[in-house]
């Protein structure tokens, strides 16, 4: 059996997790997630203001640190907050590092801000059977970062599918932190979820596992928090990685004294092709609540439409108008109706204008004008798409400092 | 008896890109054959008018369905405009609706 945690779920998560992990009770390894779709957007952001950044700064932070604590305990880091440079960060680190490069896929789509292949496990694995004690990656798929260690662990060959598939789900579970152990989770009432602890899988040869937390801390691991983690952010059942096709259909759970056991999990070839994360910038957006109170909401609100679509056109604006008043309130809060307005544009300086057109209205429009907060100079946004290249136009690989 | 229907059902629902995906689970087998029945594509878009085409999957496993919203979310969290780019309380909102739900499962 391999005893790994998880301590982040974003780039953002609890900062203190780490430790908490750490210092809980044994763990083999400690995962941490650091990327979705939109960090990799932030950090290119990031990259392009200077180009020796494009990983995750909290991570670094957390291993300032736990990092000696870690390696006291022995027990190894697997990250992917290496982000957009994940050499960059692991040369960072005072220990035996190995990180996995080959994701960036830049090149191939010269029009993206930042364009990633999600990489699998086995560089991982190969990080940890050269006896890395921290392993630094980019773009892999999340649940890697749990196959990987439990791969190089038993010696798994790349045709287990049915135990790859097993640890790609214990990976899906843990993926997110405390989302799996009583956090945004619907039967909240029921449990106690002030300060959920962070997930563990204890991994067996056969690729089930125990899905488990350190004793005393907060949350609860049960087959409901379980499921519902299961269900986050999937597709058809047949759920499509780099390493194995794993087929949700096939989990089995099962309450445990200690949380819940998965086993049952059935995995196949997977696809030929691998999965391309890619940001552009998409232009510029700006935004704006103005807050509507009391009578003639509707009127109110074409009102000030009207003004702005006046002062600078309507190209790029939505509108919603949530009706949150109710008559005759006792409250002026809840009096008060929601006008949003939006703008996106290729051109910065009409982002800015947006601004300036809503303020000017601010003693010219409805009765009882006021917005929620008042607008800014606009920010450029992404646009998040997915491609798909075949494996041999991707060449990922393990590198040891 | 007209009941919302997270007094039997969870839910969790998150974001892919432009597309928002909605799991809804249930805690017992019997309320799992009323569910599979009960919440087709066509009742979902009726309970959650926002969504278009619609994809739907059972998992009889975890005695849940899960939805895929195509295009929900436009191009993605960081370009959409729609209040919760991330459709990150979409479940919560299934889970409010009010439904006929068969007094045996209350």
């Amino acid at each position: 059996m391999i005893r790994i945690g998880n301590a982040s779920g974003f780039y953002g998560d609890r900062l203190s997790a780490m430790r908490e992990q750490l210092e809980g009770g044994h763990l083999d390894v400690l995962t941490g997630d650091y990327l979705a779709e939109l960090t990799m957007l932030i950090l290119g952001r990031d990259r392009m203001k200077d180009s020796s950044l494009g990983y995750a700064k909290t991570f670094l932070r957390q291993m300032e640190d736990c990092l000696a604590l870690a390696l006291d305990k022995g027990v190894k880091i697997v990250t992917n907050a290496g982000g957009l440079n994940p050499e960059g960060l692991a040369r960072k680190l005072d220990a035996k590092v190995g990180y996995v490069t080959g994701d960036d896929l830049k090149g191939r789509f010269p029009e993206a801000l930042t364009a990633n292949a999600y990489l699998g496990a086995w560089e991982i694995a190969e990080c940890l059977n050269q006896g890395a004690q921290v392993v630094v990656t980019g773009r892999v798929t999340d649940a890697s970062l749990v196959v990987g260690p439990a791969a190089a662990h038993f010696g798994w060959a790349r045709t287990d599918w049915d135990r790859l598939a097993g640890a790609t789900v214990a990976g899906h579970v843990l993926e997110c932190g405390t989302q799996a152990t009583g956090g945004n989770y619907s039967f909240f009432t029921e449990i106690d979820a002030t300060r959920p602890g962070f997930p563990i899988a204890e991994i067996d040869e056969d690729g089930s596992c125990l899905i488990t937390k350190h004793d005393g801390t907060g949350g609860a691991v049960t087959t409901d928090t379980v499921t519902a983690q299961l269900l986050y952010e999937i597709g058809a059942p047949e759920y499509l990685g780099p390493d194995v096709t794993t087929h949700f259909d096939t989990i089995r759970l099962e309450e445990h004294q200690r949380g819940v056991r998965i086993s049952g999990t059935r995995g196949s070839l997977p696809p030929d092709t691998l999965k391309v994360c890619l940001n552009t910038l998409g232009g510029f957006r700006n935004a704006t609540t103005f807050v509507l109170t009391g009578l003639d909401v509707d009127a109110k609100a074409e009102l000030v439409k009207r003004q702005l679509h006046d002062a600078i056109g309507d190209e790029g604006l939505t509108w919603t108008l949530a009706r949150t008043d109710q008559s005759d309130a006792d409250t002026e809060e809840q009096a008060s109706a929601l006008l949003h307005v939006t703008i996106k544009t290729a051109d910065p300086r009409r982002a800015k204008g947006f601004s300036r057109a809503a303020i000017e209205l601010a003693l010219a429009s409805y009765p009882g004008f006021h917005v929620t907060a008042p607008p800014g100079d606009g920010t450029p946004f992404g646009v998040y798409r997915a491609a798909y290249v075949n494996r041999d136009e991707v060449s990922a690989k393990a590198v040891l400092l | 008896m007209k009941r919302p229907l997270g007094t039997i059902a969870g839910a969790r629902s998150g974001d892919k890109g432009g597309d928002a995906n909605l799991g809804v689970w249930v805690r017992t087998e019997q309320a799992y054959e009323w569910l599979n029945g009960f919440l087709t594509t066509e009742k979902l878009k009726e309970l959650l008018p926002e969504a278009r085409e619609v994809s739907r999957y059972e998992l009889p496993n975890l005695k849940a369905l899960n939805f895929v919203l195509h295009g929900l979310l436009g191009d993605g969290v960081a370009g959409s405009t729609r209040f919760d780019p991330q459709a990150k309380a979409l479940g919560e909102w299934l889970r409010s609706r009010e439904v006929e739900i068969p007094e045996e499962l209350l």
